[in-house]
Parts: C-alpha cells; structure tokens; sequence
C-alpha cells in the first residue's frame, strides 16, 4: 500500500469532480471500501440525490465498463442471468442430422450406433449457444466492470436470493455448464428507493451508504459543477430557496437532480435575479405534485426573501 | 486493538443495531485498511459497514460519539514546576492527580470501577451511582477534606494556586469518571431494562396501560407491525390460472422444435384483501379499539384497502381522518366523536349493513371489536348473518376474559355463531397473534 486511506479517499473527490459529480466525504469513503474490500454497494435514499449517476462516474472515474441492468417486478435469471440461443441450436440440430449420416454410416446394431453418437462431440450446450445478459456479462468481462443493479426493490424475492451468489461469490453457476467464476470482481452497486424492504440477506453482504438530500454548501457545488453558466448570486439564491422548500411539508421533496433542471430552466429564461414571479412560474419545474405547488406558491414570497437575504450576506462576506 | 472493536459491536447491539458475525468480520478487515489513527474516517466506515439503514445510521452515529469520547481532554493546568507546595498534600488521590500521568489515572479508574462492579450497571438511572461509587473508591472523600481544610486555613481571600489546581483536577476527574461510566453502561446495560418493559407492555391488560405510557406503547405497536409487515408482503405468489399466453408457449418451446409442449398460461393477480373493521368504542371497550387501530392503521403496508367503522349506538366511518391525521389525533377525535354513550349493536350493524353490505365480497374479511354487551336491546343476529354469508370471513375479537362471555347482557354467543372465528384480545401479545392470522388468512 502506497497511499493511506485519506490520501486515495481525496483523490476519489477529486477524481470524480472532474467527471461532473461533487460527493460528500461519506460517498468517497464508500467507493474507496467498496473498491477496497471488493464488496457491493447498496445505495438508499430519495429519488432524485444521484444514486444511477454515482454508478456511472465510478465507471468513468475507475475507467471500467459501466453494465446496468435495471429491476422491475418479474424481472428474472433469463432476462438477467444468460439465456440459451434457441434458434441456433434448433439450427445446430439440422446440421447435425446430417453430419448424423456420414457417423453412423455402416454401424451395425443399435449398440454400435448409440456408441459413435456417444463419441461425438456435443455443444448443444456450450459457450457458442450461451447468450449473457447483464449479469453474466459483468463477471466475464476481461477489464473488469462497474455493474449497476438499478432499483433492487422494485424486483422479486426470488431475483433478490439469485443475486446473492453472485454478490458473495462473484460466480454464477449454469446447470449445464458448472460455475463460471469472475477473473476480475466487478465494483457492484445496487441501488434502491425503498419501495420495500430489502432482505437482511441481501443486506449483510452489502456496504450501505444512504446518501440524504446534500446541505447548502454542498448544493452550490454541485450546481456549479452542473451548471456552470449560472451566475453566482442566482446559484447561491435557487440552493437557498430549495432549501427552504425541503423544510415545508411536502409530498415530493425536491431533490438535486430537480434543483439543476431548475438552474437550466433559470438560464433559458435569461433572469438574473429571484423574484416572486420567476419563483412562481417556474414552480412546476421543481415539484411534481399540485397539492405540493398550491402548499410552496403560500410560502414564496417568505421563502425568496429569506434567500436573497441570506445570499447577499454571503457575497458581503 | 479487536476488543475495541468487540466491545463497540457489542455496545452497537444494545443500542438496537443489528449487527451481524460477518459485519463484525467486514468491520475488522476495513479497520486493517483504514487504522484507528483518523477518528472521522473511522466513524464514517463504521457507519457504512455496520449500520444499514437510515435509522440504524443514527443510532450509530450517537453510539460512536459515546463510546469514542474519551479524548484527553484540555486542562487548564498551572505551571507544575510553580507548584513548590507540592509535597504538603496528604491524600493518594490528590498526589495522584498532581503528579500521575493521564494513563496511570485511566488505570486506576478502570481499577476502581472493577472494584465497584460496574459490570452489573443496567439501567440508565443507575449510571451517577456507580459514578459515585468509583469516585469514593478512588478516595475522592478525602481530598474533599483537604480541599475544606486548605479552604478554611487560608487567611487571605483568594484561593491559593495548589488548591485551584486540586479543584481544577478534581472537576476534570469527575467528568472522566462519569464519562467511563456512560461507556461502560453502553456495554452492560440498558437491553434487558428495554426488553423487560416492552414485555410488560405487551402482557398487560389493554385497557390498563396508563396514559402515560401511550407514547412508548405506541412505538412498540409501531415495531410489532413492522416486523408482522415485513412477513407478510413477501407476496406469496398469488396468481390463478388465466387464459393461454401464446406468444409465451412460442418462445419457451424454442428448446422443444417449436412443437408446442409446455403450456404457458397468462397469470391474473389477484387483488388485495378487502378488511373492514368495525370497533365498539363504548366506554368499556375504547381503550382496546385504541391499540386496534392504532396497530392495523401501523399496517397500510400491507392491507391497502382497510376501512374503519367505529360507534357506539350510531355507526360512522373513521378511516378518512386515519388517512389524513397523524395517528394518536385521528384516535382521539374518533374516540370523542363517537365514543362514550351506551352501546348498541343491533343499531350499529343496521348502520353497517345500510352503509356496505353491497361492498362486501368473497374477498372482504370483516373484524368487529367489541365486548357484545348490548344493554338488552335488540341483536339483530340476522344481520351478522347476511354479513357472514357475503365476507370471505368475519372476526370477532373480545377484550373480555372467556369466562365472562354471556354474562349479565353480554350476548356473544348469539353473535359467534355467525363468525368464522371469535378470539380473546386483552393485551397487545394477543392482538398481534390475532392480526397475524388476519393477515393470514386474508390475503
């Protein structure tokens, strides 16, 4: 080991704002142990806060192949795992009868003739007839891969038990073929957004980061990283103002991925300052709910002055 | 080093984490790569190895600030070489603290604290009599003394430097005693009080649980239905055989030619249970259909559609205000509204029947809570009947002890007859047993 810890936890930070995505030192530490121990991530926390985008920045970030493979109810080991290609093989079985002719040629009694075909060489089942789907993709590939299991809740119990071999093991085992093993242990993330609970099973064999919505100062970079563009007085307002909505009482909370939509909808618009009205119209790009606009449109006019307040203390500084 | 790390494994169960061998395992593998040296890193890798959820996350985090406080605090000391007096004190402790090092005083706290059987600390009201107990091990009484006598001998007005110190180091030394003692009823205490309590709870009698302790209960009820969620929305797989699915049977007999030999059917799902409750919330029973509700609103999870129905003589339904409100409001306003009054079933079922009898189907389980203590009215069994005939099942819970069925104007055998099943629910064990098999037997 050459770096400590910190030093490569830093270095992570760094790494991964180059590629567009700003993290707390909680998520660089859990890339830095996941790396480390070779274990899976499980990712929890709202909608919206960058649990896909952290998959995708690690697989820029660790230059690896990103894999994903996103869950839905149903979701099962032939459309995750590998499926055979039935319509080669069907194909395979006509070659073969013919192939069958010139073997058998001149073989007397059923004994003999079952005793050539034995010898025969057979890849009905084989490598050649094996179509990988995500899974079995990650754990074959050469360089190593980052493999995002996207929204484990929403998939079956059943998906949930066939994922823990191969997040324990890394190995997959195919009844007509025996285990294959992964050479190079993919970086695993699984994500999820708590539809259900996941299985401790599943849970014990998992790092856990739960990434919350991101304080003030965090925010900010992040909308700098996102948006560069925007103006610095307008960034710190938009992030003082959604965070004043995160406060209220709300069905959907705004979450990051809203607050940047909202500083490109902002720049469109060309407004240099937060007022009530801008606040006001483009309320719809921040909450997805009505209930939730009618309850925020009260509020704005508190809101907007509390953010520019807070803003122009800041610049003062 | 590993015993520190056992010890906080151990002090993270106490405080309700589930941690498991094999994180234990993870947690020291990591600890090789990151090293104790850098407390913030360690407490965020702890956190991400040991706790997963977002609950278990605070508690964790509170539980490390516990168990890793002890940092050599600051001292505002005097210049030691200053101190010429120094051999004019008497006491061991007072040498000690003057002279010893921060490791030698660490040891003879921990010695002391072995000498005070701290390992018996259980409950959280115990931790400032061990403190004491520790500090007079050390011998704190007599340097108290001698703090008096230094106290009172002195003829000007200021307090001399040897005295300021011995005070300086004497609140210091309390603060580190009581700090060890925190750490140490992280360790030994605490689970068995919780768990002892949450027994109590759960065998006492419904309505005698105290008012006071509503909160607590609450939490426990909250807990209770988590766990009885948690089994039952592994949705068993509930399908029922439907029409043929074409393209399906195609594509699977690939493996068979393309001769249609296996089948495929599309599956239906079936739909969610239906479970309607109706509670008596008369004066004898309110407090039961408290926890009733309070358990089956816990309980939105897995029984999506569940209406409620409370009344004591006139019917009305709740379920709206349980949707909206939080839980102990909507209890309340309920109770109040339509509890107190005496009771009448034979008016509440006509209610009930008039208001969604045709709501009811063969997928409907209807529970009634009540003590059937009708004041002599009218029954109205043939209603209880039509009500059986449509539900899949009817429930029948009563708060009261077996033996007191049919006594005085209780008519619970008139009632039972047309029930799938009739329970006694007194005490909040029963109630989950009961729900239980609601679940059971209604999904």
């Amino acid at each position: 080991m050459t770096d400590g810890p910190n030093k490569i936890i830093k270095n992570i930070t760094k790494g991964f704002a180059k590629h567009g995505y700003i993290c707390s030192e909680q998520i660089a530490t859990a890339v830095y142990l996941a790396s480390e121990l070779e274990k899976p991530i499980l990712i929890e926390g709202p909608p919206g806060v960058g649990k896909t985008e952290l998959a995708n920045t690690a697989a820029l970030y660790f230059k690896k192949e990103m894999i994903r493979l996103q869950c839905y109810e149903g979701l099962d080991e032939s459309k995750a795992l590998y499926e055979w290609r039935y319509g080669k093989q069907l194909l395979y079985t006509q070659i073969l009868k013919e192939q069958m002719q010139e073997v058998l040629e001149g073989a007397k009694g059923l004994k003999e003739s079952l005793d050539r075909l034995m010898k025969f060489e057979d890849i009905f089942f084989s490598e050649d007839f094996l179509e990988t789907r995500p899974l079995l993709e990650a754990l074959t590939s050469e360089k190593g891969s980052v493999l995002l299991i996207d929204e484990v809740d929403k998939s079956d119990e059943e998906f949930e038990a066939l994922l823990l071999e191969i997040l324990s093991e890394f190995q997959i085992s195919i009844p007509e073929l025996g285990v294959r093993k992964a050479d190079v242990k993919p970086l695993v993330v699984l994500t999820s957004n708590n539809s259900r609970e996941i299985g401790d099973a599943l849970k014990r064999r998992c790092l856990h980061l739960y990434i919350p919505f991101p304080d003030a100062k965090l925010e900010r970079q992040i909308v700098q990283a996102r948006v560069p563009d925007i103006s610095e007085s307008m960034q710190i307002q938009l992030v003082n103002f959604v965070q004043g909505i995160r406060e209220l009482d709300l069905k959907k909370l705004p979450a990051i991925s809203e607050t940047i939509d909202w500083a490109k909808t902002v720049i469109l618009l060309n407004s240099e300052e937060l007022d009530a009205k801008l606040a006001e119209d483009t309320l719809n790009v921040l909450l997805k709910h009505q209930q939730d606009i009618e309850v925020v449109k009260k509020e704005i006019p508190a809101l907007v002055s509390s953010a520019t307040e807070t803003s122009d203390g800041k610049s003062l500084n | 080093m590993e015993k520190v790390l056992t010890d906080f494994v151990k002090a993270l169960r106490n405080s309700n984490v589930r941690v498991s061998p094999a994180e234990t395992i993870d947690a020291v593998s990591v600890i090789d790569s990151v090293g104790y040296e850098d407390k913030e890193l360690l407490k965020r890798t702890l956190s991400i190895v040991l706790s997963k959820t977002p609950d278990e996350k605070v508690k964790f985090n509170a539980c490390f600030d516990d168990f890793f406080s002890d940092e050599i605090k600051q001292q505002v000391s005097v210049d030691m070489d200053q101190l010429s007096d120094i051999k004019d004190v008497d006491s061991d402790l007072a040498k000690k603290l003057l002279e010893g090092s921060q490791g030698e005083l660490m040891l003879s706290i921990a010695d002391a604290a072995e000498e005070a059987e701290i390992r018996e600390i259980r409950y959280f009201t115990q931790r400032s009599v061990f403190t004491r107990r520790i500090l007079e091990k050390m011998g704190v009484g007599k340097l108290e003394d001698e703090l008096m006598q230094l106290g009172s001998s002195r003829e000007d007005e200021l307090p001399s430097d040897l005295e300021q110190e011995l005070r300086n180091q004497l609140t210091n030394l309390r603060e580190r005693v009581s700090d060890y003692v925190q750490q140490q009823f992280l360790l030994h205490g605490d689970v068995s009080g919780e768990q002892l309590r949450e027994q109590i709870f759960k065998s006492m009698n419904m309505a005698q649980i105290d008012r006071s302790y509503l909160n607590e209960v609450h939490s426990l009820v909250r807990k209770m239905a988590k766990k009885l969620a948690n089994l039952h929305s592994r949705r068993k797989k509930n399908f029922k055989k439907g029409k043929l699915d074409i393209r399906k049977t195609i594509r699977d007999n690939w493996v068979n030619q393309g001769i249609l030999f296996n089948l495929s059917w599309a599956y239906k799902k079936v739909d969610r249970p239906k479970i309607y409750v109706i509670c008596d919330v008369s004066g004898s029973v309110g407090a039961y259909a408290r926890f009733m509700l309070m358990f089956l609103f816990s309980l939105t999870e897995v029984v999506s559609k569940l209406r409620a129905f409370v009344f004591s003589s006139n019917l009305g339904e709740v379920t709206n205000d349980f949707k909206d409100a939080q839980l102990d409001e909507a209890i309340e306003k309920a109770l109040q509204k339509h509890g107190g009054g005496s009771t009448d079933y034979g008016q509440a079922l006509t209610d009930f029947v008039s208001l969604c009898l045709d709501e009811i189907d063969k997928k409907t389980t209807v529970v009634i809570l009540g003590d059937a203590r009708n004041n002599f009215g009218p029954e109205k069994a043939h209603l209880m009947k039509s009500i059986n005939e449509r539900a899949k099942q009817v429930f029948w819970l009563n708060p009261e002890g077996k033996y007191r069925w049919d006594t005085g104007d209780s008519v619970m055998t008139t009632y039972s007859a047309y029930c799938t099943k009739v329970f006694q629910c007194g005490n909040i064990d029963q109630l989950e047993r009961v729900i239980s098999t609601l679940l059971k037997t209604a999904i």
